[in-house]
């Protein structure tokens, strides 16, 4: 027996509304996830990009003493170098005195150049000549100087100067203390 | 009063505060701190990256530096890498001298950074002039060259015999040092 001409309709807990409220929540979990997701992303790209700095700077660090140290280098050899080339042209200038010292009446036939010393043996005229002209610029440069004679055959003198610096630090002593 | 309810209302709330319960524990249980973190570690990136900019600016000074330097020493740096060759140097020097005789190098001196080997030398010059010329000529050879006292000058009839030391010196390529730069 029938109540009703109609049709009973089937009733859902999932009404129109409940259905709308599901949407919009399920849209505003879905944006918060997908931030969280951003964030997560973020997070460990951060992470590697730290890494990747932290590690190339490490590299650069290691570059940059490698370098300094390599620079360091490069001064000394500069710096050894230009002390050679100046001992050289001390050296070449001090011959060329030595030489320009020795006046045209005697005549050398030995020079030996020694670290703090000068010895030279020549030939002399005279004792006089010898002292006035050889042994007084000798005198003025070296702190202590000797000299002996001998006669030579042609009634000339034979010479041995023998000159020394006292405590006179030494050029090439210098480089090897440096070096 | 009788409140009246209906279920579908009740269903409606009991969805509606459990999904207003996730939102929250899930924004602050998860989201804020990781947003709080994200915006330090961004700081920091940026510190980073700006120290980071710092080194590769210093880096490259000091880079510029060395390159600078590499060349303005070029025919330093080679004299002291070359290895002494006697015969190309009495090659080199045979103009100034009448004969000219090198004895076998043997080493003086080794640190960490500089090797020095010693040479004697004999020799025959027709004047002093020519030793002045060698000496300036040593200045500009391939090898840091040191010409070392004693020095000894004889008279041989026209001729002048000399003998001297020579020292050589080298870079010590064993240091800890690298010598090339590192790109």
């Amino acid at each position: 027996m029938k109540y009703s001409y109609i049709k009973p309709r089937q009733k859902s807990a999932f009404t129109a509304e409940i259905q709308l409220l599901v949407i919009f929540f399920f849209i505003t979990l879905g944006m918060l996830f997908i931030t969280y997701l951003f964030l997560l992303f973020k997070d460990y790209n951060f992470l590697s990009d730290m890494d990747e700095m932290a590690t190339a700077q490490s590299e650069l660090s290691v570059n940059i003493e490698d370098m300094k140290e390599q620079i360091t280098f490069i001064e000394k050899e500069n710096l050894l170098a230009q002390r050679v080339y100046t001992q050289n042209t001390v050296l070449k200038d001090s011959i060329a005195n030595l030489f320009d010292l020795v006046p045209q009446r005697i005549t050398l036939s030995e020079a030996k150049l020694l670290e703090n010393g000068l010895i030279l043996y020549g030939v002399t005229p005279n004792k006089d000549i010898y002292n006035f002209m050889l042994q007084a610029p000798l005198r003025s440069i070296f702190h202590r100087t000797y000299s002996s004679f001998y006669p030579a055959q042609n009634g000339w003198l034979r010479f041995v100067s023998t000159n020394y610096i006292d405590e006179e630090i030494n050029f090439s002593q210098e480089i090897d203390s440096e070096n | 009063m009788k409140i009246n309810i209906s279920r579908q209302h009740i269903y409606l709330i009991a969805i509606l505060t459990f999904l207003l319960v996730f939102v929250l524990l899930f924004s602050f249980a998860l989201l804020i701190p990781k947003g709080k973190e994200y915006r330090k570690n961004r700081v920091e990136l940026k510190k980073e990256s700006k120290e980071l900019r710092r080194y590769q600016n210093f880096h490259n000074e000091v880079e510029n530096r060395l390159k600078e330097l590499q060349s303005e020493n070029r025919n330093i740096i080679s004299a002291f890498d070359a290895t002494f060759d006697p015969y190309r140097f009495q090659k080199q020097h045979r103009n100034y001298f009448s004969a000219l005789t090198l004895s076998p190098l043997s080493k003086v001196s080794d640190d960490d950074e500089f090797i020095a080997y010693e040479v004697n030398t004999t020799s025959e010059i027709s004047s002093p002039k020519s030793f002045y010329e060698f000496l300036d000529a040593v200045n500009k050879s391939d090898w840091i060259i040191s010409v070392e006292f004693p020095i000894n000058f004889k008279r041989d009839g026209e001729m002048i015999k000399s003998s001297f030391t020579m020292k050589v010196f080298y870079a010590n390529n064993d240091r800890n040092s690298t010598t090339k730069v590192t790109e």
